[in-house]
């Protein structure tokens, strides 16, 4: 093989998961009716609307406070029983200190809760509690167990196991072993994660009220129903200004978290 | 008292890691157990807190108060009972390492402790004061705030020794318990965990036979699965090589400690993986 044939042979790697890739997305966007003209109109329109939402309607701004704050208590309370609960299944499904029959029990509860999307759950629990921000903590609430269960069980697994034998060798019982030797060593993960699923739960939490769930979210998607532009306008500011502030804050909080965790 | 009676374990294959391990230990004993890496030992004493069940044999513990007892056959809620009743101190500490060595030490009297009350930290002042006191008569009560995570090695099987002490227990067990520490804190360890046999027994698994030598009462010595020595600490030569096998005898320039001491240096590797995850970063 001389070098030519090699240079050759090395375009040809990469070039053959390129092509099929691109082929991959032409034959998409014919299915999904995709085109450049429907693309190029698209934008003009939407860069017109843009135009219909100047500017923002600031005497509405004080009204928005409101359900920004329902916004976060939501998202708030959620992630607090999201995260309590989450434990409860990491606890079950961790390999290392569960019971087989109940790890597998728990393990398959978190995975069917994962494929169900929050919006899902929602729309279910709208037509059981109505509309409000309970039905809207409630599935957020759930939502956190297919993420956090798994992240837990997982940190779970990973913890030192000679420590609970340790602790098992005094006569401790199965509660006394979690609390002394399983939460000390997953608190930092947990807190992290608390965390991270706490900034989700405010985004998740915007989306959900646009279905009904109060807060913000259900100001940006009734202003847009009514036409008032410049009102949903102030909306949208609003619920961007909540979502960079919570995410800057818990940004700095894990920093800080990991930052203590790596000296001790 | 104990009384350790025939023991037996056999792999599915039908390899004999226990082939009837018998003796009896007598409170005021410090009895150290030699062997080579893979003899027994380790299973042995697992075999006597319960935290294995062997196919046959029977470890009977007497501490006069709830007469005698086989935690061979303890059921789960008995063996919890029987376990307050033995302290174990372990090679590589087995302490939780975002605790403080207070709460460390605390954890050792768990078992005696109504449920609800240990779960919600409650421990009382009287138990404090006692763990504290622990921490003293292992001169590391300085350290009692401190979180385990950093401390070395040495002050981590201290503190292990003083959660030992907490638990009040009447037979301890030590496996490997020096076999991480460098020579002097070895010596410190054997020194703390001498005296303590004046109130119970204690057995504990070496690799040095220079330190069962010098600070145990009584050795046995265990090599594929049977006691082939029990008795007197000094060993001879002739014994030390029986044990550990014609290695010994083929560099004759080092001294008999040191070879050994090359011998269970694998051991240590697992402990230091332990210490490398544990400084691992958390978080996403």
């Amino acid at each position: 093989m001389n070098l030519q044939d090699f240079s050759l042979r090395r375009y040809r790697k990469r070039l053959l998961p390129l092509s099929i890739l691109l082929l991959l997305v032409i034959l998409s966007a014919r299915v999904c009716g995709v085109s450049g003209e429907g693309l190029r109109s698209g934008i003009i329109k939407g860069y017109a609307f843009l135009g219909h939402l100047f500017p923002p309607d600031w005497a509405a701004f004080p009204e928005m406070i409101g359900p920004a704050f329902e916004s976060v208590v939501i998202a708030l309370l959620a992630t607090f029983f999201g995260v309590f609960l989450s434990l409860c299944f990491a606890l079950a499904a961790a390999a290392n200190i569960s019971y087989p029959w109940l790890r597998s029990l728990s393990r398959a509860f978190i995975a069917i809760e994962r494929s169900l999307p929050e919006i899902i759950i929602v729309l279910i629990l709208v037509a059981a509690f109505g509309l409000g921000p309970v039905p809207g903590m409630l599935a957020l609430t759930l939502g956190c167990i297919g993420m956090l269960g798994k992240l837990f069980a997982d940190a779970i697994e990973e913890i030192d196991i000679v420590t609970i034998e340790a602790i098992e060798a005094v006569g401790a019982n199965k509660g006394q072993v979690i609390v002394f030797g399983v939460l000390p060593q997953i608190m930092p993960r947990v807190i992290s994660y608390a965390m991270f699923r706490f900034e989700i739960n405010i985004r998740l939490s915007v989306l959900l009220g646009a279905v009904g769930a109060g807060g913000i979210g259900y100001e940006l998607d009734s202003a847009f129903n009514l036409l008032q532009y410049h009102r949903a306008f102030t909306a949208l500011i609003v619920t961007l200004l909540l979502v960079f502030i919570i995410e800057r804050l818990s940004g700095y909080l894990r920093k800080k978290i990991k930052v203590e965790g790596a000296l001790k | 008292m104990l009384e350790v009676k025939n023991l037996t374990k056999t792999l599915p294959g039908g390899r004999k890691l226990l082939d009837g391990i018998s003796f009896k230990v007598e409170k005021g004993e410090f009895v150290g157990i030699l062997g080579p890496s893979g003899a027994g030992k380790t299973l042995t004493l697992r075999c006597l807190n319960g935290l294995l069940r062997p196919d046959g044999g029977s470890v009977l513990l007497n501490d006069g108060s709830n007469g005698v007892q086989d935690i061979c056959k303890a059921g789960k809620r008995e063996l919890r009972k029987m376990r307050r009743r033995i302290g174990v101190i372990f090679q590589g500490y087995h302490l939780v390492k975002r605790l403080s060595a207070l709460e460390n030490v605390m954890i050792g009297r768990l078992g005696e402790i109504n449920t609800l009350r240990s779960i919600l930290y409650g421990f009382t002042d009287k138990e404090a004061e006692e763990a504290f006191q622990a921490l003293q008569n292992v001169k590391i009560s300085h350290l009692a705030g401190s979180r385990i995570a950093g401390m070395s090695g040495g002050e981590m099987q201290r503190v292990a020794i003083a959660r030992a002490i907490f638990q009040r227990p009447s037979l301890l067990l030590a496996d490997e318990p020096i076999s991480n520490l460098d020579p002097s804190n070895a010596k410190i360890i054997m020194k703390m965990i001498r005296p303590l046999a004046e109130q119970m027994p204690v057995i504990g698994v070496f690799h040095q036979p220079e330190m069962t030598a010098k600070y145990c009462t009584r050795v046995i010595a265990i090599k594929d699965g049977r006691i082939i020595y029990d008795g007197d600490p000094r060993l001879s030569n002739e014994l030390l090589i029986e044990i550990y096998g014609e290695e010994l005898r083929q560099i004759e320039q080092a001294p008999l400690a040191l070879r050994v001491d090359e011998h269970h240096e694998l051991h240590t590797t697992d402990a230091m993986i332990h210490k490398i995850r544990d400084h691992e970063p958390t978080g996403l």
